[in-house]
């Protein structure tokens, strides 16, 4: 099992009052499944994300990735989990403006410490596999908005993560971009058999999925 | 104004609150400038105050003062004079200086007042303590001073010192120690007043024999009748008198001093001003940060309807909050600081100029007026940028945060036109001439180089953005990448900090150049001129200004000696030239060209100088420095015309010597010369050459054995002297090292508020880093490599600005303000040293930002979305 939640709970305090933004949930994901996470606004998905991402622990319940319970994590513990193991590709595509695309593809494998010339071939043929061999060179502001995702998921993947998460990753495109980007998905649940955890308003988008869990106020309403 | 007041104090007061390091920082920056510009203010101004003071307190009620040229006048011209009696009147007076010596080794400098106190009791109060409320009769006090070994001194000195009547203390004048008994003290009314009470006042003929010149006084105080218009009288006199004696209004002493402190003063209050922009480029950084941080609240703002005016008008109340704090806060820091300065400058000013007992001036209203004057309106400016750039912010964009995605730098051409023409107008600058004997223009000329530096650091940051990737990344890895990334893709925030920076750096490198050629120079001309073996002064003669000659005992002990091959008895002392003084000085040229050795300027070959000055023996020629030379823009050949007790006197120049002794201008004439026109003077030092295979050491200790108890001399070896005259170079230049610090200190505070600034403003690019699996080390380390970067090109912009600035102050400015040439030397040493030093601090400042950065969550990201 790559992805394992039961009876997840994830409380904020602010002051004097406690906001329980996901209230027990309990959900899995297998190797190479595509799920597609709904909800309104204020469900408590991104909360959900944040905790499947390794970047938040749970207030109670128990949340594995790929077998490791992360609650008994240290923070350093956690970054390396999400170094190794996770991708994260947004609405807003969060390239870094000041590197070229390469060297956004080619980031997380140098914070792993792996040899420049490893990572800068690596990043040579993903940037082709996303259909962006000719921007390397090129500033995030240079790409159009399909670019800079594709760049964005070629960033994620470039590690070979167990788990991709996705928040909303064509909220910010047009139909036609956003189309290329879900191809893009779906290509690499495919071959090489990617996880992913997808959140989405739009129910086509969230077709593309092979399951569809919806929230509602913290707890997953519904699942198939 | 309501809702101004209202906004303020929800929006600007709160967050100064919460954000209470940051404030307190930028406070502690401005304080420290603008305490800086003013102590020095303070301090500059009291060595002129404890001079004018002195002169104020001691003229009393005189009007008008009959002066001789140079050396007083002769008690025989005054019996001529009888006729000043018909303007009122007139009291003859001789000043001198005495060391007071307590059996404790305590020691201190009294100004002695010789009068005659039948004749200046109407120029004078004497307020006497045994005498109550009622100043004592002209008889009584008679009694008291008719004795040769009698002196009234202050009560506020006698209090200080444990003396009461009756007491006797020892007084030294020039070389001579005698013991005088107190018979009075004056309470601190009148003269008593001078100095912080280091006053002694004594009969006019003991204080004549006491200071060696019977026969002579140093003038003639009037107090005019009311008869005439001071200026009518004035102008009267003047017509009557007979040549080589003067009249002036006893204001017009200060005024020379003024002239000849205005240059050093000008030179101290510049640097001071550093200190101060750096202080003001902290205002920048902390209005940079508000708006920054709140730009989401600013787009709220103006969504809810509060105008761009509105806006503008919080942040730069904010500004002139900050300001306002600092400001005061600095004035009450200046107090402080200036003691410290004027302790700082206390040698320079006594061992050059003048003696006085300086303590800064009280803050008055004018500093008070200064302190905001300044601090105020530039603080506004400083942060009218930032300020601006929140006005801008679009409602709805800041709310969702998008124009906060950084574009990239893109360097325009046109960008390097601006310092183009800077240089340009610095170069033609550094070639004008000096206004009014200040250099005006190459200080112009200095801050054109400054600002051109500083439009030129963001090409710099630019070009290096393009090529520091490959040399950081082979460095430091990923995080060297992403440093240099950072950095280039922050260019315009960064600008003005690296600008500050290298401004700070390029001064501290342009003076420990420009000083420490100075100290070569002065090395070498130590080495060239002092040639003779042993040195000697009275021991009261601590300065320039103090006419204290030798007992002719003293010379007679030091001729006789007999490993003693020549000596040269050298007198010197203040005449009035143009405005202001120069020194005269008189010595046995022959002497001097037998066994010592000048550096000529004009002619340059030392064996034609040496010629010329052969050839000035007995003529009305005179050899002069170079101060003298490019102060009064003369040349070998011209005339310089003196005012001598025969009335005024043509002399040739005949060679210009190099000479860093004093800035004031020194002419030299041979003893025959001088002889001629002020009479057989008196030495003031005496330099001795031994003969071959004389020990200095063992002859001054048989010379100091021999002067015992009774005369007090100072006796310097030629090694002894070396020493001390770097001893006084060194102090001189304290203050220069202490002010830098200063500036330096504040710069550094602001590289830490600017990589604060950078981080706050990239919090979405940290969380996306974080979010990819960079962890807290690495995040540390790429902003300790930033802070790194930073300093570094500071550093060498401040490195290449500094020797431009360098150039400019030892070619043009200390020529222009001193007369003093100085051979360029690179104090290598000391550059490499402080570049490291400035890494290491600029890193440093990195860690608290590094912290700040590493410690930003990785959710901040997804939350906002």
């Amino acid at each position: 099992m790559i992805l394992n939640l039961k009876n997840v709970r994830k409380r904020y305090e602010g002051g004097e009052s406690v906001v329980e933004a996901v209230r027990g949930v309990t959900l899995s994901l297998a190797a190479g499944d595509f799920v597609a996470l709904m909800g309104p606004s204020g469900c408590g998905k991104s909360t959900l994300l944040h905790l499947c991402g390794a970047m938040d622990r749970p207030s109670e319940g128990e949340l594995s990735i790929e077998g490791t319970e992360i609650r008994r994590l240290s923070d350093d513990q956690l970054t390396a989990l999400r170094r190794q193991r996770l991708g994260f590709v947004f609405q807003f595509f969060n390239l870094l403006p000041t590197l070229t695309v390469r060297e956004n593809i080619e980031l997380p494998l140098l914070l792993s410490g792996a040899a420049a010339g490893e990572s800068a071939r690596r990043a040579g043929e993903l940037a082709e596999r996303v259909g962006l061999g000719h921007r390397q060179g090129h500033y995030p502001q240079q790409l159009s908005g399909g670019e800079m995702q594709r760049a964005a998921i070629a960033r994620a993947i470039i590690h070979r993560p167990a788990l991709l998460i996705a928040d909303e990753p064509t909220g910010n495109l047009d139909s036609g971009n956003g189309e290329k980007v879900l191809e893009l998905l779906k290509e690499l649940n495919r071959d090489p058999g990617l996880t992913i955890l997808m959140a989405t308003h739009s129910n086509e988008t969230a077709a593309i999925a092979s399951r569809l869990v919806r929230m509602r106020d913290g707890l997953i309403e519904s699942e198939g | 104004m309501k809702l101004f007041s209202k906004l303020f104090h929800q929006f600007i007061l709160r967050h100064l609150v919460r954000e209470r390091m940051r404030s307190i920082a930028t406070i502690i920056g401005i304080a420290l400038g603008i305490a800086v510009v003013l102590a020095i203010q303070m301090t500059n101004a009291s060595s002129l105050r404890g001079f004018e003071k002195a002169i104020e307190t001691v003229s009393g009620r005189t009007s008008l003062e009959v002066v001789g040229t140079g050396l007083g006048l002769d008690e025989g011209v005054v019996t001529s004079l009888g006729w000043l009696r018909s303007y009122g009147q007139v009291a003859p007076i001789i000043e001198g200086e005495a060391e007071a010596r307590a059996a404790d080794g305590r020691r201190e400098t009294l100004r002695v007042l010789g009068v005659d106190i039948l004749k200046d009791r109407s120029f004078r109060e004497y307020n006497l303590l045994e005498f109550g409320a009622a100043e004592p009769t002209p008889q009584e006090f008679l009694e008291l001073l008719i004795d040769p070994k009698a002196v009234v001194i202050t009560e506020k000195f006698a209090r200080r010192w444990g003396l009461k009547t009756g007491d006797e203390i020892e007084l030294t004048f020039a070389d001579r120690a005698t013991r005088y008994r107190i018979r009075g003290l004056l309470l601190d009314e009148g003269p008593a007043r001078a100095v912080d009470g280091n006053f002694a006042l004594m009969d006019i003929a003991a204080a004549q024999w006491a200071l060696g010149r019977l026969g002579r006084l140093d003038r003639l105080d009037v107090l005019l009748g009311d008869r005439k218009s001071l200026d009518q009288a004035e102008e009267e006199i003047r017509r009557r008198l007979p040549p080589g004696l003067k009249v002036q209004r006893p204001a017009r002493r200060g005024a020379q001093v003024e002239k000849m402190l205005e240059a050093f003063h000008f030179n101290l209050a510049a640097l001071s001003y550093i200190a101060l922009l750096v202080g003001l480029f902290l205002i920048y950084n902390t209005v940079s940060i508000s708006v920054i941080t709140r730009r989401e609240e600013i787009g709220t703002l103006r969504a809810v309807g509060v105008t761009r005016g509105r806006i503008l008008g919080l942040f730069l109340a904010e500004a002139a909050g900050l300001a306002v704090i600092g400001c005061g806060l600095g004035l009450g820091l200046a107090r402080g600081l200036s003691y410290g300065a004027v302790r700082l400058t206390a040698t320079t000013v006594q061992s050059l100029y003048i003696a006085t007992a300086a303590t800064p001036e009280p803050l008055g209203m004018r500093q008070v007026l200064l302190a905001f004057g300044i601090g105020l309106p530039l603080a506004l400016l400083a942060a009218a940028l930032p300020a601006l750039e929140a006005a801008r912010v679009a409602p709805m964009a800041a709310m969702r945060g998008h124009d906060r995605l950084a574009s990239r730098y893109r360097l325009k051409p046109i960008l390097l036109l601006g310092p183009l023409v800077l240089f340009g107008l610095a170069w033609w600058m550094a070639g004008q001439p000096p206004v009014q004997g200040l250099p005006l223009f190459a200080y112009g000329s200095a801050v054109s180089i400054v600002f051109g530096a500083a439009l030129l650091a963001p090409a710099v940051l630019y070009g290096l953005g393009r090529i520091g990737d490959r040399v950081l990344f082979k460095l430091f890895r990923v995080e060297g990448r992403l440093a240099n990334a950072n950095l280039a893709g922050s260019i315009p925030r960064l600008s003005i900090s690296v600008a500050a920076l290298a401004v700070s750096l390029s001064m501290m490198v342009a003076i420990a150049v420009m000083i420490g050629s100075f100290r070569e120079t002065v090395i070498y001309w130590v080495g060239q001129t002092l040639q003779a073996d042993l040195y000697l002064r009275p021991a009261t003669r601590n300065n320039v200004a103090t006419d204290a000659p030798f007992s002719p005992e003293v010379e007679q002990i030091v001729a006789g000696h007999p490993e003693v091959a020549a000596v040269d008895r050298f007198r010197n002392f203040d005449l009035a030239y143009a405005d202001g003084l120069v020194t005269i000085g008189t010595g046995e040229f022959q002497t001097l060209l037998n066994y010592g050795s000048l550096q000529f300027k004009e002619p340059a070959e030392p064996e034609a100088g040496r010629e010329a000055m052969r050839r000035a023996i007995g003529q009305e020629a005179v050899v002069v420095s170079e101060s003298f030379a490019l102060k009064f823009a003369k040349q070998r050949g011209d005339a310089v015309t003196l005012d001598t007790p025969r009335g005024s006197v043509v002399f040739r120049i005949a060679a210009i010597y190099y000479d860093y002794s004093s800035d004031r201008g020194i002419l030299v004439m041979d003893r025959g010369t001088f002889n001629r026109y002020w009479g057989e003077p008196q030495a003031t030092s005496l330099t001795v050459y031994l003969r071959d295979g004389a020990d200095p050491d063992r002859v001054r200790d048989q010379l100091l054995a021999r002067f015992g108890d009774q005369y007090r001399v100072f006796v310097f070896t030629n090694k002894t002297l070396r020493e001390e005259v770097l001893r006084i170079f060194d102090s001189t230049f304290s203050i220069t090292y202490a002010l830098e610090v200063i500036a330096i200190f504040v710069a550094i505070l602001g590289v830490a508020s600017t990589l604060l600034t950078l981080i706050l403003e990239r919090r979405r690019e940290l969380s996306i880093l974080r979010l990819v699996g960079a962890d807290y080390r690495q995040v540390r380390k790429m902003v300790l490599i930033e802070a790194g970067m930073i300093g570094a090109v500071s550093q060498a912009i401040g490195l290449l600005i500094g020797l431009l600035l360098s150039l400019l102050l030892i070619y043009v400015i200390n020529v222009q303000s001193f007369g003093w040439t100085i051979q360029f030397h690179l104090p290598t040493g000391f550059l490499i040293q402080s570049s490291i030093l400035i890494l290491i601090a600029t890193v440093l400042a990195g860690l608290y930002p590094a912290r700040a950065a590493s410690r930003l969550p990785a959710t901040e990201q997804m939350a906002e979305e």
